[in-house]
């Protein structure tokens, strides 16, 4: 009795395995059709959290490496030129979307995607954005008060129904680690929505090359190109500047929260900056990328010297930061009023535009830096983002 | 009489472990300084122009003294709640105060985005938040303290003071989801609690309103014995209840409502530590049991800002991360051993 059980239950088993060989066969043969093209690679210089490959069938892969600090999932989006629609055959399983390009009616959920979309031309396809008021571009503002780009409710919890009512054809959306339930919800609906990683990566160039992700969806890949060469040559141009100077300030940066100093990390985006411009960032050899929080005393044991002070968190007034805290007034840079701060440099709405334009205008942020900690070198340039505290 | 000398043998070994946990708190820190200077600085003073100096005068010793008397404070008032609800669970944040402080500093820190229109605060520092936290503490307490004057049964107290904690955390997760994250964020650490942001003026205020809750503690040591007995019993014994409940509610408010306003909401430490003092001296009689509690309530709060300090290390810990670690395990402790308690 128990062994004919056994043995009915082994054959089970033998024919679920042999269906799902079977299904396995299928699978790999859809695949074969579509590797049978060759591909090409666009030349990504700095940013380590994307690739593109284009086929000589036209169609374009774009994969998201890096969707958020170490991430576990990459994400794969296939773009089909509208005209190749009817002869392509894709495996939607193969893709984490399928889009036909060029995109017309899109949504951004950052304003890191802005700069981006304005210099491509593209901000008369974007409809939509949470929490309008963050965006500081004049250009993007006259469209959010003609109403052509439609509020998507608060932070980055994007209202559903009114996404679902706009019916964008795809969504730019980021998250912060895993995915988001949200963006799962439209996924459903059949928006797709395209993960952008910029905001992970470390380096201010390739932050900057981000506007490369962007391009393909428009097809506007060697506009980009030609824009993103730009940025190039200034920055690097502006670093070799910074090289032939003949000081190495020391800088101090963050500010304190209660008790505890919140700075960049040496590895962090901030101090890539201050390593570029040719400063001694004091705390340029710890391994954080992201924020250190470090205790009061050891911030003042070792940032009490620094010859300046970069980025002293919100603050936008000495009167400001020595009403939050006495101990502020203890830092050389403070007394001999060396602090400088994007706090002041504010859109229409009260955006700050060091948050939104920072990333992809590099060569920017740079020289303000070199113009404040080397003033012979850029003296009449006028610094768009760092300006004196007040 | 033979009990009232282990007593005090119990007291003088206390009091010697505060004196050693307050001297091992204002030596260690990120920034090492040498056990010599510290007291040169401390008591001769000869090095008036380092930052050894400022650390050590501006910094570690406010701490201290805060650790000392947000650890006191928080006891005590534990200690009047449980005996007022005779409840063991309960503690100084029972009545709705932290949730209160909660409140304030969340429509300090948060409120900007949702009334915008209506208020704005450009001066955000931290007497505006203690103000703000204050003020919400206090419009609780005196809700509760109508409630009190309506309500007979104590019980009754409790849930209603548990009610106004649920309201307003439903506000507070309200702002909480339409600010900016950098607001968050800023209140996220309100919450976490600090020791080690006072001012020696803001210290003094906490003072101030410490020696008040103590002195109010001290006048009601008698209904509190009487109560532990209960309500009716209390009664028959002459005790004019509603007075001593309104007594008991204002101490713990000054407490309570004072640390809170200047350290944010410290967890865990004035529920733990009167059981962990009724352990100590087996005896549930408030003569004994205050000033107990201070000494054991300022010596755990040194103890935990010493961990939380991380001495030789440039990082900090968050310094409620620290007292729920020493504290959770003594609840779970208390819940498994509840028949056995001493209460």
């Amino acid at each position: 009795m128990k062994n004919r059980r056994i043995t009915t239950m082994l054959k089970r088993l033998l024919f679920i395995s042999y269906l799902l060989l079977l299904c396995g066969c299928k699978q790999e043969k859809k695949e074969t059709i579509v590797n049978k093209t060759n591909t090409k690679s666009t030349l990504i210089k700095y940013a380590n959290g994307f690739s593109i490959q284009n086929q000589s069938n036209g169609i374009t892969i774009i994969r998201v490496l890096k969707p958020w600090a170490n991430a576990k999932t990459t994400y794969t989006y296939a773009l089909v030129p509208k005209e190749l629609q009817a002869s392509v055959t894709l495996n939607k399983n193969e893709y984490d979307a399928i889009i036909s390009t060029p995109v017309e009616h899109i949504v951004v959920t950052s304003t890191t995607h802005i700069p981006a979309l304005e210099e491509l031309g593209a901000l008369n396809q974007l409809i939509g954005f949470p929490d309008t008021k963050y965006i500081s571009s004049t250009a993007t503002r006259k469209l959010i008060d003609a109403g052509k780009i439609k509020e998507l409710g608060v932070n980055e919890s994007i209202n559903t129904e009114a996404v679902l009512a706009l019916q964008p054809d795809l969504i730019f959306g980021f998250a912060i680690n895993g995915g988001n339930s949200t963006y799962e919800t439209i996924q459903r609906a059949n928006i797709p929505v395209v993960y952008n990683g910029d905001w992970v990566e470390e380096t201010p160039l390739g932050k900057a090359e981000w506007i490369k992700f962007f391009a393909p969806f428009f097809n506007k890949t060697q506009k980009a190109d030609a824009i993103f060469n730009n940025i190039e040559t200034s920055y690097l141009e502006a670093k070799k500047l910074a090289a032939g100077a003949k000081s190495k300030p020391t800088v101090l940066s963050g500010a304190m929260y209660n008790d505890v100093w919140y700075l960049p990390g040496g590895k962090s985006w901030a101090a890539n900056f201050l390593k570029d411009a040719n400063a001694l960032y004091l705390w340029k050899s710890t391994d954080e990328n992201g924020s250190l929080s470090l205790s009061w005393e050891s911030a003042l044991d070792l940032g009490q010297h620094a010859e300046y002070w970069i980025g002293p968190a919100q603050f936008s007034t000495y009167q400001e930061m020595q009403d939050a805290s006495e101990h502020y007034m203890r830092f050389d840079a403070f007394k001999k009023r060396k602090v400088f701060t994007t706090a002041n440099t504010k859109g229409e709405t009260g955006g700050t535009l060091y948050y939104e334009l920072a990333p992809q205008r590099p060569d920017l942020v740079l020289k303000d830096l070199i113009h404040i900690l080397h003033p012979g070198l850029l003296p009449n340039y006028t610094p768009y983002f760092f300006k004196p505290l007040l | 009489m033979f009990k009232q000398t282990t007593y005090s043998l119990q007291f003088i070994l206390l009091l010697i472990l505060l004196i050693v946990c307050l001297s091992i708190n204002i030596c260690l820190g990120s920034v090492a300084i040498p056990l010599a200077d510290t007291f040169k600085i401390i008591f001769g003073s000869t090095l008036k122009e380092s930052s050894s100096y400022y650390i050590i005068w501006e910094y570690r010793l406010p701490k201290a003294i805060t650790a000392v008397m947000v650890g006191g404070g928080l006891s005590l008032s534990g200690l009047l709640m449980q005996t007022l609800f005779r409840n063991p669970l309960a503690g100084p944040y029972v009545l709705g105060i932290s949730s209160g402080a909660s409140l304030g500093a969340a429509i300090l820190i948060m409120g900007t985005s949702l009334f915008s229109a209506v208020f704005s605060f450009s001066a955000f520092n931290d007497f505006t938040l203690a103000i703000a936290s204050s003020l919400g503490s206090f419009l609780v307490l005196f809700l509760v303290l109508i409630v009190a004057a309506k309500v007979k049964d104590t019980m009754a107290l409790l849930i209603i003071g548990l009610m106004f904690g649920s309201i307003t955390a439903a506000i507070v997760s309200v702002l909480s989801y339409f600010t900016k994250a950098e607001k968050l964020q800023q209140y996220i650490f309100w919450s976490f609690g600090s020791l080690g942001n006072l001012s020696w003026l803001q210290l003094s205020i906490v003072a101030l309103c410490t020696v008040v809750g103590i002195t109010f503690s001290i006048v009601s040591i008698k209904p509190l014995n009487a109560l532990l007995l209960g309500e009716n019993y209390a009664k028959s014994l002459g005790i004019a209840l509603k007075k001593s409940r309104y007594i008991i509610i204002v101490a713990t408010g000054l407490l309570a409502g004072s640390i809170t306003a200047f350290a944010g909401p410290i967890a865990f430490v004035g529920l733990a530590v009167p059981h962990i003092t009724k352990q100590i001296f087996h005896t549930t009689d408030h003569k004994i049991q205050i000033p107990a509690v201070l000494i054991c309530g300022a010596i755990l709060m040194l103890l935990c800002d010493t961990i939380a300090q991380l001495p030789g290390y440039m990082s900090v810990l968050p310094i409620n991360a620290i007292t729920s670690i020493f504290g959770a395990p003594v609840v779970i402790w208390l819940l498994l051993r509840k028949r056995k308690m001493i209460f």
